[in-house]
């Protein structure tokens, strides 16, 4: 356990580095950029589902004197836009412009003039013909034996595999003898879910400019949740040299996933670029982003077999993912969620399958948890009508089977296992269930008159990273750059994004604390591909976990050199030198032990190195997280159903969290904040429906008809509360976790067992919308 | 289907007058017909324009015409401009006091932002079966109060709507204002409204207006909606309640025939059957309160 | 078409179409890109402005519509080095995660303030109900609102 109270700044909520750029409206991001000389450009997208693109004609667009791009002017190569995976788990099938678009609002060609009016009327002047195909909207469906194929073949390093029944790709797993387990099982349950889709609703829409340089080279400013993977992607379509492709660090306005692949628009303006020898921009409009990613979505079903006593004894987890059109991490996906689930609760035997099927959709793409969410929702609730079955209450049923301190962990899937070292899964669910008076809890059903009110809870947990002992087929590791300044400050320069949750204000801490520097002193720098070394990407919420541990690598390199040029400079040995940060001369100062001034602050040994031409004092390295320690949370949820109208109100949370040292206090209670908004928002309201007569979606792209929860549709202060339960991370920086995955996934699994709790009946399909829950009354013959 | 027309980021190019009295604005109309739409608070027209919707070659802007926006108690009634803000509406103490149903219901709309740019005129005029004002306002039997080159008309608001989406106004025909009768002042008012979150189109909204003497309902208005193609009456269940004693009974069979009365979609999103249930059990509310009001 | 628009207390003069929105008036000719497109169709409240001392969305008003009118965007409210307090509210309170809404919350703040000196918790929810923010589930900007309020009577 850490001793929060002993660190200087670890701990403490500091004003935030970017913080007062962000209020004055002074902080630029993608969209708000501009280059002199510069063209807009807008795409061509597809009004088809699913057809080819017969003729393209762009005759009048040209006259106008628009520059055009079809896609016979890009490279022919198929890509996968996510780097996170190691080639042999990454499967390509997109295209930069398309002749065979695949789902509605795929890009065919791009239009680019002197101002986004001109490239509009241009854009409307194109016409084009189609030859429709038969288009699915539903993963059942399209994985019918006689249904047309979305992709007849898809590339796995350099081997085209054939796609039959629409499967982009199929993952089995079995570990012990899970019919035997059955058979010696007391009580079986088994279900059918069904989750929604899901619009990640970042504020940014996604923007990108590209200046072509005199070198043959661009340089490229867009919304990334991974800079050097954006290199490399461009690297691998374009065959420019890396060096000559520059991908800036520009501030990101969230993103819950949606940029950890290279945008679709990048490659375009790209390419756009490189043909007018023209500074190039293209701002995505609200409707384009709506249709561009979207959350996984999932058919599957569980049956689990458990003891008399409530002991779990074994599982099985079918899975249909619907994907969309194309693969972005389907792959990966089907092994991950095979990991959440089994990371929940002890099982002895479990066997799973899972098979991503392609549809005319939307691609999906990682959004906030990565199919833990969806996962935790299933066993969270499944969990809590089995222990209605045996008998036991659905907390202590958790309790008993929960995996923690001690054991071992799948996290994102069977390739890196490892043993959790610090847990607080006991006190977060009981100090909870006190706050929430559990066991005094309605019982389920027995509620009546209008308004009905009932408590549910639900335990989750994600992984700080995707880190382990052995390399599998995830790429994951950070690195930093720290090098000391003449006047004593520091430059820390890392690749690694900041979504907004504060994660590079996080490794300015781990870094002031390390060095005993005043944390004013710490810069942190914006940077590029050219003047980073790899990191793969902020996702995984890894951003503090394994960013931080990078920063926290430097800065013990960097405190070694300091300590030897201090021994230099103070004529003593170099082990027996102490640090301390002095706030009256803002410096760090390394001293001597019991002599009194015997001592000597940075910035005297910056100006001694220089002038004695003994180097500057840096540091740069790379770093590899040894595991991907869990985070836990858990949620109690008190919801109010209007049994009149079906419509519900969450009326109270306490959430409780482990994530080791908590650092940054106000913006950590900040994640749980809004991922209680975004689980509320899943179990509730969100969903993206098509309207099958169009393939089209059903909103039409108009955030009007994807509503996601508003500051009243959310609980009062008084009635949310947040406790954080302080373990100490032994892998981790300062004991620290990651925290924003975790703050998601349990969500949706609490409001639904809540609202079970509250009319007495059960869903298995989501979100849970006032009309779902009113039918479901009217059936039961509540209301 | 063309989903490239859509860009919300700007709009296509028109050509823009700002007529600065209402004869001159009819003119206009008058002269460009189908090709030019009415310019108020924007936040429907703009939408709808960006959505590709709708390009009017013709915009017509009727901010600069003095005299349509007031809140003013004449001896008819309270008549109400029709470039008068929502956000005035809320603000209204007088309508707060006198005319409950269109303070919820302006309360309602959208956002603060939204409400101080969006107009009642506005409201009325895009005739969507969810604008919230039109129900209030059909509630409190209000008479909208237009002017074309053919001269002035009053119409009553429950004659005004003609479709989804359409009005019975002529291509040269602005709504100067709406009155709400003096004789609505002394009814009680009751609003429900639910929707999928707190800013948001009705799923489905109720104003009822009435007045009870020793529990008999002397009068009733009740007004729904996204119920059917336009904001509605059911005036089959306002006679059925007019001169009855509310009791229980009463108020079930007034439910029961007005969730047969509303005329909503059957399939859909929120469907027929969802708004039926919903528009019994509010109108049982509205009634069980009504009938214990005198007490008040 | 000619305009003058007084902008955070200057007035200034542009030649506009019709068709030109004020958002995009305000971000391409003036430069000053805090106000934010979120949506462009009034769901989002990104793009908040004071005009008049209101708060309305410039998404969806036409540049002319701002002529003679008086605009407030949120980089007026800083006075050299010294944060408006509602900024520095927004920054105590751990109220900023990536900042995308932020400007347009921070004008509507200022509308609120303006007319509810000392809100309640239901006016500031009801207040700010025309922004979203995907980041922060509104605790934090609550609390924000509620420390300005303090320190600004």
């Amino acid at each position: 356990m850490s001793d929060v109270n002993s660190y200087v700044v670890i701990g403490r909520d500091t004003q935030r580095k970017d913080g007062v750029s962000k209020v004055t409206g002074a902080e630029r991001f993608s969209s708000d950029l501009s280059i002199p000389h510069m063209l807009h450009i807008r795409v061509l997208r597809s009004d088809y589902p699913h057809a080819k693109v017969k003729k393209i004609d762009v005759s009048k667009a040209e006259k106008m004197g628009a520059k055009i791009l079809t896609p016979e002017e890009v490279p022919d190569v198929r890509f996968c836009p996510r780097l996170v995976s190691t080639p042999e788990a990454t499967y390509k099938d997109w295209r930069v412009l398309t002749k065979k678009p695949t789902y509605v609002g795929e890009a065919i060609a791009a239009v680019a003039a002197e101002s986004e009016e001109e490239a509009q009327i241009a854009l409307e002047s194109i016409e084009v013909e189609y030859e429709p195909l038969p288009a699915y909207f539903d993963a059942i469906d399209a994985h019918k034996p006689d249904s047309t194929q979305v992709h007849d073949e898809v590339i796995l390093k350099e081997t085209h595999l054939k796609v039959e029944r629409n499967i982009a790709c199929q993952l089995e797993i079995k570990e012990g003898d899970v019919e035997a387990g059955f058979r010696e099982s007391d009580f079986i349950i088994e279900r059918t879910y069904r989750t929604n889709r899901r619009y990640h609703t970042q504020l940014e829409t996604k923007a990108v400019l590209v200046r072509p340089e005199i070198d043959g080279g661009v340089t490229i400013w867009s919304t990334a949740q991974s800079i050097h993977n954006s290199r490399l992607l461009l690297h691998e379509i374009f065959g420019l040299p890396m060096g000559k492709i520059r991908v800036m660090k520009v501030p990101l306005g969230g993103s819950f996933g949606s940029s950890i692949q290279v945008n679709t628009i990048t490659p375009i303006a790209v390419a756009m670029a490189l043909k007018t020898r023209r500074p190039v921009k293209i701002s995505m409009t609200r409707e384009e982003d709506i249709r561009d990613h979207c959350s996984y979505s999932m058919i599957f079903k569980l049956k689990l077999g458990a003891k008399k006593d409530g002991t779990l004894v074994a599982g099985h987890f079918d899975v249909h993912l619907d994907i969309g059109a194309h693969q972005i991490q389907a792959y990966p996906l089907l092994g991950c969620m095979a990991g959440w689930w089994v990371s929940l609760y002890k099982l002895k035997a479990k066997s799973y399958i899972g098979r991503a099927i392609y549809t005319n959709k939307t691609p999906s793409c990682a959004f906030r948890g990565y199919g833990n969410p969806q996962v935790s929702w299933l066993v969270e609730t499944l969990m809590d009508e089995f222990a209605g079955e045996i008998g036991i209450d659905p907390l202590d049923f958790k309790l008993k089977n929960y995996i923690g301190k001690g054991d071992l962990f799948w996290g994102q899937g069977p390739t890196v296992k490892s043993i959790i070292q610090s847990c607080g899964v006991e006190e977060i669910l009981k100090r909870g269930s006190e706050k929430i008076d559990w066991y005094n809890r309605p019982k389920a059903g027995s509620q009546k008159g209008r308004y009905r009110r009932g408590v549910g809870m639900a335990r989750g947990y994600h992984t700080s990273s995707a880190g382990g002992p052995i390399p599998g087929t995830v790429v994951d590791f950070s690195g930093a750059f720290l090098k000391l300044n003449e006047d004593g400050t520091l430059d820390y320069i890392t690749a690694l994004m900041d979504h907004g949750g504060g994660t590079l204000e996080a490794h300015a801490k781990i870094i002031a604390e390390e060095l005993c520097a005043p944390l004013e002193n710490i810069n942190i720098i914006m940077a590029d591909t050219s003047t980073t070394v790899y990191d793969v990407c902020t996702h995984a919420s890894r951003g503090i976990y394994s960013g931080g541990g990078a920063a926290l690598k430097v800065a013990k390199q960097v405190k070694q050199k300091l300590r030897t040029f201090a021994a230099r400079m103070l004529d003593a040995d170099a082990d027996a030198l102490s640090f301390r940060v002095d706030p009256i001369r803002g410096q760090g100062v390394i001293y001597a032990e019991g002599v009194v001034g015997r001592e000597v602050t940075f910035k005297e040994i910056a100006y001694n190195a220089r002038h004695k031409n003994w180097g500057t004092v840096a540091a740069v390295d790379s770093y590899r997280q040894p595991a991907c320690p869990p985070h836990f949370t858990g949620y109690f949820v008190e919801v109010e159903v209007d049994t009149w109208t079906g419509k519900v109100r969450p009326l109270k949370v306490i959430a409780g969290a482990d994530i080791g040292t908590v650092i940054n206090p106000k913006l950590a209670a900040g994640q749980i904040h809004g991922g209680f908004a975004q689980g509320w928002g899943m179990a509730t309201i969100e969903d993206l429906p098509y309207d099958l007569s169009t393939g089209d979606l059903a909103n039409k792209g108009m955030l009007t008809d994807y509503k996601i929860p508003y500051a009243k549709d959310l609980p009062y202060l008084e009635d949310f509360e947040v406790f954080f339960v302080e373990t100490y991370e032994p892998t981790g920086p300062f004991g620290a976790k990651g925290i924003g995955e975790g703050a998601l996934n349990p969500v949706a699994g609490a409001v639904a067992n809540a609202i079970q709790n509250a009319i007495g009946i059960r869903f298995y399909e989501l979100p849970l919308t006032k009309e779902r829950i009113l039918e479901a009354l009217i059936e039961k013959g509540e209301i | 289907m063309n989903i490239n027309i859509h860009n919300t980021h700007i709009l296509h190019k028109f050509q823009y007058y700002a007529p600065v009295t209402v004869a001159e604005a009819t003119k206009l109309l008058a002269k460009h017909g189908d090709n030019a739409a009415v310019l108020a608070g924007g936040t429907d027209l703009i939408v709808r324009m960006k959505d590709g919707a709708l390009r009017p070659k013709h915009i017509i802007n009727l901010k600069k015409i003095d005299g349509l926006k007031c809140l003013e108690e004449k001896p008819e009634g309270i008549q109400i401009g029709a470039l008068t803000k929502i956000r005035d509406i809320e603000r209204s103490l007088l309508i707060q006091k006198k005319f409950s149903v269109l303070h919820e219901a302006a309360k309602a709309i959208g956002s603060v932002q939204i409400r101080n740019l969006a107009t009642v005129g506005g409201n009325i005029c895009r005739a969507s079966p969810c604008s919230d004002c039109s129900v209030a306002l059909l509630a409190l039997d209000a008479v909208a109060h237009t002017m074309s080159s053919s001269g002035e008309r009053k119409i009553p608001l429950e004659s005004f709507f003609a479709g989804p989406g359409k009005t019975v106004l002529e291509k040269d025909e602005i709504l100067l204002d709406v009155l709400i009768p003096k004789k609505a002042e002394n009814l009680k008012g009751y609003w429900f409204r639910v929707a999928r979150a707190s800013m948001d189109i009705a799923t489905i909204s109720l104003a009822v207006s009435a007045k009870v003497k020793d529990g008999v309902v002397e009068d009733c208005r009740l007004a729904w909606g996204t119920c059917g193609p336009t904001p509605m009456r059911t005036k089959d269940v306002e006679a059925f309640l007019k001169g009855k004693k509310l009791n229980e009974r009463v108020i079930e069979d007034a439910a029961k025939l007005a969730s047969k009365s509303i005329k909503p979609r059957e399939v859909g999103r929120s469907r027929g059957p969802y708004k039926r249930k919903v528009a019994y059990n509010y109108l049982v509310e509205a009634l069980t309160k009504l009938s214990k009001s005198e007490d008040d | 078409m000619k305009i003058t628009i007084n902008i955070n207390g200057e007035p200034r003069k542009f030649d506009v179409e019709p068709n030109k929105l004020l958002l995009n008036l305000i971000r391409d000719e003036m430069d000053l890109t805090g106000t934010k497109y979120g949506c462009g169709i009034g769901e989002c409240g990104a793009c908040t402005i004071l005009m008049d001392g209101e708060a309305v969305l410039a998404c969806m008003i036409l540049a002319i519509d701002a002529d003679g009118r008086t605009v407030e965007t949120v980089e007026g409210l800083a006075k050299r080095d010294e944060l408006h307090p509602i900024q520095q509210a927004y920054l105590d309170e751990g109220a900023v995660q990536c900042g995308f809404c932020t400007p347009g919350f921070i004008m509507a703040t200022k509308a609120l303030l303006k007319e509810h000196p000392n809100p309640s918790e239901d006016e500031i929810r009801g207040y700010l109900n025309g922004n979203i923010c995907r980041c922060t589930g509104y605790v934090n900007i609550i609390k924000a609102v509620q420390s300005a309020a303090s320190k600004m009577k």
